[in-house]
């Protein structure tokens, strides 16, 4: 008798948990006040992953700003999609939503602007601005102003074309407002991925929210 | 409804068949909570972050929160099961066995298991709940965040320790001042803490008999449990001082293999109103945790009386009044002031008219102020559940309470003024059994005797002690000790160390009589004196059988210039007439007989034997039928009819009188009677002065030998049957009337006794 009032008790807990499917998946860092959502199938690479990936860059300084990191997280509904592809600059045939927030170097902050958060991807504002003859073939599709209670900045859509193929970038770059640190949100994948899931890829975009630190 | 069938009275629990209705608030009141936490929760996630909708914020909840679901659960079936136990009686029923087989299997541990296992039981589930309510502030593991709390803890403490000194600095004062006063005046004893036992405890086997039964159930109450009685809760050993009470208590706790609780009789003598109801509630959560803990508790109240009463009940008033109304020390016929020296019964009765007055009146000292009616309450109060766990957790999950297990309290009181207790407090239940502490029997007061004197080097023979027990009619364990050691200081002054009977003889006479003030009394005084003193000894020599005289002395004490003191020599427990006439005879001899050799003339010295005597001619013609009527002036005087007097009916034309003037008919005739019986051994008086006034102090056997005639133990009376000696004895006696009469120095000197060899 009381092993079936126990089996009552899980049959009725799993029913009514069962049917509880939040819509999106909603990635958010508490402390820093930053939160976007992504689709629910979407699998996270996590913060350690990327933190192990980027400790392997041989690059100057590479040791010094990853200790500046305060939160990095990416998204994909790719599961072959982890933190090596989210370094590398090759373009994935599926989404990849990555978030990265850092604080800025001394030197860094008096020297930081809109510029600079263009760059923080590509250097767009030199091919622009100074185009040679390395410089790929690119279109800035979209470039507007961000203000938010947390910071400011801009969003810039622009894709370029590397090894052949096109990819686009949807990138969101802000600066708290004491200029103590950026935060850094980037949707991207191969233009023919993105202008399929371009509705998707926007709404990520958009829902990326910057509260900042209480 | 059967008509069989109780009206109007709740059922018992026990009677029901199905379980009682629960209210729609009791049966929905835990689903309104964890629905209310539900919202809270989901509020504050919507909250905490700005892109969640509200229905993926219930949906998160729901995921992330599946315990509270689980709870929810766990309450619907439990509810379900409530309501089909209000249904279907089988159902409950079988319940409701279960339960008891349970709680039988409980029971088959001890109370003091049962305790200790719920104690730790409680211990880890308060642990647990903490580990998990840590866990989750700290986002840590249960188990780490119990180790982490203490550091929390430790880091937010001067910000507490701010916030608490706030607080503290106020209630602190209060809070420690009745702590403080709160403490004290309650010792225990664990077993073999004491050494005393019930064979140190000597000539009251019959209580100490009783007492031993009271343990005996104490340590195995099923034998009086298992036959539907009941385990008597409460003894009051009541008698006079120094008779053994506390010594009793104090061998109980040696005896017994139970903690022993003693309290002061200060203890609830408080300045504040309410720290005595703090202490008692105090003593009592004591005795309960000791009584769990060990199966059992003896608590002993000192000096009972200090709880006082709650003044008086109009019923009890009236014995009251009446218990004061006669001399507490002729109330009884095993003892009373007749075996005291009339001066000194006088003066007891005196008092015991004032103290018996003002106890009458007065509201009880002692503990006031809610002591005595929480103590009542305590003795025998509502047993009801206790415990914080007991009393609300089981109530609010909808069990009922468990009833408080049996606590074991034996309570013993002790007190010298039984009358002074509530008699709330004497009722069967609280007190079961009174116990009256009485001087020792003689066979007792031997063993005691015999008990002090092997502690001590002494030369005293078996009969000598015997001797000793009879002159010492109410000695009690105190006073023997103290005569005792009393003959061992004499000894050790006189460097010796070892005791003798004269050395005790001496002792007595100290502790009885005091210590002489080395007066002298100029010599017509003195002359007087002795002539007092030589009546009333002659006088009880001559009419008094069942008092013995013990000694008569003509030396100064505190409160009287001369007395004869007397002893009853067996144990007798009934009064006659004859022997109250005597007693009156031998009152009155001072005043017959100062008027017989001083020329009518008295002195104020005989107040005390007249007041002695009225009281007596008082009680026997008013109280116990020894005069010329029936009635019973105390009955009179409760119904206010008057003393019966008027005409004696047809056969005597001769009115009679007035109580006040039988009582003085009564003592005109006896002292008539005294005066010739003083006429008739005017020489004996005179020799028995001459001694006194030769020797100060004679023992019972010396008077004696001197109105005989023959050789004392120290005094030789051979030399008074010499009529040349008497008649010297006779003029020296003129001559020292004449001085009085002038108020001058005798100019005869008294005779000295020629030695007889």
């Amino acid at each position: 008798m009381r092993a079936r009032g126990y089996g009552a008790i899980v049959l009725a807990t799993l029913l009514l948990t069962s049917c509880a499917q939040p819509t999106q998946r909603y990635a958010a860092s508490k402390a820093e006040g930053v939160y976007f959502a992504v689709p629910n199938a979407w699998h996270k690479i996590p913060m350690e992953a990327l933190n192990l990936q980027e400790a392997k860059s041989t690059a100057v300084g590479a040791a010094e700003k990853l200790a500046l990191v305060k939160w990095q997280e990416a998204y994909s509904p790719d599961s072959r999609i982890g933190p090596k592809e989210t370094f590398s600059l090759a373009p994935t045939n599926s989404p990849l939503a990555f978030v990265r927030i850092r604080d800025l170097f001394p030197d860094e902050i008096n020297a930081v602007s809109y510029n600079t958060l263009r760059d923080v991807v590509q250097p767009v504002t030199n091919w622009v601005n100074n185009p040679t003859a390395k410089t790929p073939i690119y279109n800035i599709i979209d470039d507007h102003e961000v203000i938010q209670k947390g910071g400011r900045g801009v969003r810039t859509i622009y894709n370029f074309i590397v090894s052949g193929v096109s990819q686009t970038v949807d990138q969101t770059a802000l600066m708290a407002d004491d200029h103590a640190k950026i935060y850094v949100f980037v949707v991207r994948c191969t233009t023919t991925c993105y202008n399929k899931n371009i509705k998707e890829i926007s709404r990520i975009a958009d829902s990326f929210t910057v509260r900042g630190t209480k | 409804m059967s008509s069989a069938e109780p009206q109007g009275s709740r059922k018992r629990d026990s009677d029901r068949k199905t379980r009682v209705h629960l209210s729609v608030y009791d049966r929905t009141k835990f689903i309104l909570l964890f629905v209310i936490v539900y919202l809270v929760l989901v509020w504050a996630s919507l909250a905490g972050n700005p892109l969640l909708s509200v229905s993926d914020a219930f949906n998160e909840i729901t995921r992330t929160r599946t315990w509270l679901l689980l709870l929810v659960v766990i309450e619907i079936l439990r509810q379900m099961h409530f309501l089909v136990s209000e249904i279907v009686a089988p159902y409950h029923g079988i319940w409701q066995k279960y339960f008891q087989s349970i709680d039988f299997a409980l029971h088959r541990l001890s109370d003091w298991t049962r305790y200790r296992l719920s104690r730790v039981i409680k211990a880890i589930i308060f642990i647990a709940l903490l580990a998990v309510v840590l866990g989750a502030i700290y986002k840590e593991s249960p188990i780490r965040a119990l180790f982490l709390a203490p550091s929390a803890l430790w880091k937010t403490l001067p910000m507490l320790g701010q916030l608490l000194f706030g607080v503290f600095f106020v209630v602190i004062q209060f809070a420690a001042m009745f702590w403080f006063l709160s403490r004290g005046g309650v010792d225990t004893y664990f077993p073999d803490d004491i050494r005393t036992r019930f064979t140190d405890v000597w000539g009251q086997d019959h209580v100490l008999n009783r007492i031993r039964e009271n343990l005996l159930f104490l340590e195995r109450p099923e034998e009086i449990e298992r036959h539907g009685g009941y385990v008597p809760g409460g003894i009051l050993l009541w008698g006079p001082p120094g008779t053994g009470k506390t010594l009793m208590a104090e061998s109980m706790a040696g005896e017994t293999g139970k903690p022993f609780v003693f309290v002061d009789p200060g203890a609830f003598t408080n300045m504040f109103f309410g720290v005595g109801v703090l202490k008692v509630k105090s003593l009592f959560r004591k005795l309960r945790k000791l009584a769990l803990r060990y199966g059992g508790v003896v608590v002993f109240f000192d000096e009972a009386d200090s709880l006082g009463n709650r003044g008086m009940a109009p019923s009890g008033g009236q014995q009251r009044a009446d218990r004061a109304g006669i001399p507490a020390i002729f109330g009884t016929s095993c003892h009373g002031g007749s075996y005291l020296a009339p001066s000194t019964a006088s003066l007891l009765l005196r008092e015991s008219f004032v103290v018996g007055g003002a106890a009458g009146g007065g509201m009880g000292g002692g503990g006031g102020m809610g002591t005595l009616q929480a103590l009542l309450t305590e003795l025998s109060g509502l047993k009801k559940p206790r415990g914080f766990l007991n009393r609300v957790v089981r109530r609010t999950l909808g069990m009922r309470p468990k009833n408080p297990p049996k606590y074991r309290i034996l309570v013993v009181m002790a007190t010298n003024m039984p009358e002074a207790l509530d008699e709330a407090l004497l009722r069967p239940g609280r007190i079961d059994r009174m116990y009256r502490v009485g001087y020792p029997s003689k066979a007792g007061r031997v063993r005691t005797y015999e008990g002090y004197l092997a502690k001590v080097s002494h030369s005293l023979s078996a009969e000598e002690i015997d001797k000793l027990a009879t002159i010492t009619p109410y000695a009690t364990g105190a006073t023997i000790k103290d005569t005792i050691n009393e003959a061992l200081i004499t000894a050790i002054r006189n460097g010796r160390t070892s005791i003798t009977w004269p050395d005790v003889i001496k002792a007595k006479q100290l502790k009885e009589l005091g210590p002489p003030e080395d007066v002298e009394y100029i010599e017509r005084e003195r002359h007087a004196v002795a002539v007092h003193e030589a009546c009333h000894a002659v006088m009880a020599h001559r009419v008094r059988r069942h008092m013995a005289i013990d000694l008569a002395t003509i030396e100064k004490g505190s409160d009287y210039l001369g007395m004869v003191a007397s002893i009853p020599p067996d144990d007798q427990f009934t009064r006659w007439r004859t022997e109250y006439e005597s007693d009156i005879l031998v009152s009155l001899a001072s005043l017959a007989g100062e008027r017989m050799f001083f020329n009518g003339d008295n002195s104020s010295g005989v107040s005390g034997d007249l007041e002695s005597a009225t009281t007596i001619a008082s009680l026997m013609e008013g109280h116990w039928g020894m005069g010329s009527t029936i009635s019973s002036h105390a009955s009179n005087r409760r119904f206010e009819i008057g003393s019966p007097g008027g005409a004696k009916g047809d056969s005597s034309k001769e009115p009679r009188g007035a109580l006040g003037n039988r009582i003085e008919e009564h003592l005109s005739v006896l002292l008539k009677q005294a005066e010739k019986i003083l006429k008739e051994n005017r020489s004996h008086v005179l020799a028995l002065a001459h001694a006194l006034e030769t020797y100060k102090t004679l023992s019972g056997e010396d008077v004696s030998a001197v109105i005989e005639g023959v050789q004392g133990s120290i005094v030789d009376g051979r030399p008074y049957r010499d009529k040349a000696f008497l008649a010297k004895i006779e003029t020296y006696h003129k001559a020292a009337l004449v001085a009085h009469r002038e108020h001058q120095t005798p100019d005869v000197s008294i005779p000295v006794v020629k030695q007889v060899n």
